[in-house]
């Protein structure tokens, strides 16, 4: 998957773990974040991670992960 | 009660038929969903006094999917 090189290096970077099976959970994962906006990440499919340079607080990413319908947990900060 | 199909692109699998069917059917007026990977469709019984197709379409675009009300 897509890797982001251009980080801006000042945006608080997050770790989460959410249960997606397939490019097409990982899709919906996207759209999900570009609908919020504000946001760059990268999705790891194979481990299950999402990681997301953001100015929106923890909170307001794992709403709008926890919009998808699946199992979400943060992990930390990156 | 009333019944819709609402048209449910960007499914692949069987965990966004259980995502969908688990976050639509807590809806407020949602009866019973069942959720088509197949068809790409979700077939929802609802209180039209409380809810209405469009608002589940809205809900399902909300989670990640292309959701499309048929005509
Ligand atoms: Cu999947
Ligand atoms: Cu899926």
């Amino acid at each position: 998957m897509r890797y982001l090189y251009h980080s801006s290096g000042n945006l608080p970077k997050h770790e989460f773990s959410v249960d997606m099976n397939c490019e097409g959970c990982a899709e919906a994962v996207s759209r999900v974040l570009n609908k919020l906006g504000g946001v760059q990440f990268n999705i790891d499919l194979p481990n299950k991670k999402v990681y997301i340079e953001s100015e929106h607080s923890t909170d307001t990413l794992l709403t709008t992960l926890n919009k998808t319908g699946k199992t979400v947990c943060y992990i930390g900060p990156k | 009660t009333q019944e819709t199909v609402i048209n449910i692109n960007g499914m692949t699998c069987n965990s966004c038929v259980q995502s969908i069917e688990g976050v639509i059917s807590k809806k407020p007026g949602v009866k019973s969903i069942h959720v088509s990977l197949a068809n790409s469709t979700g077939t929802v019984e609802y209180d039209p006094l409380l809810t209405s197709p469009e608002t589940l379409r809205e809900a399902i675009e909300d989670m990640g999917f292309d959701a499309v009300l048929p005509d």
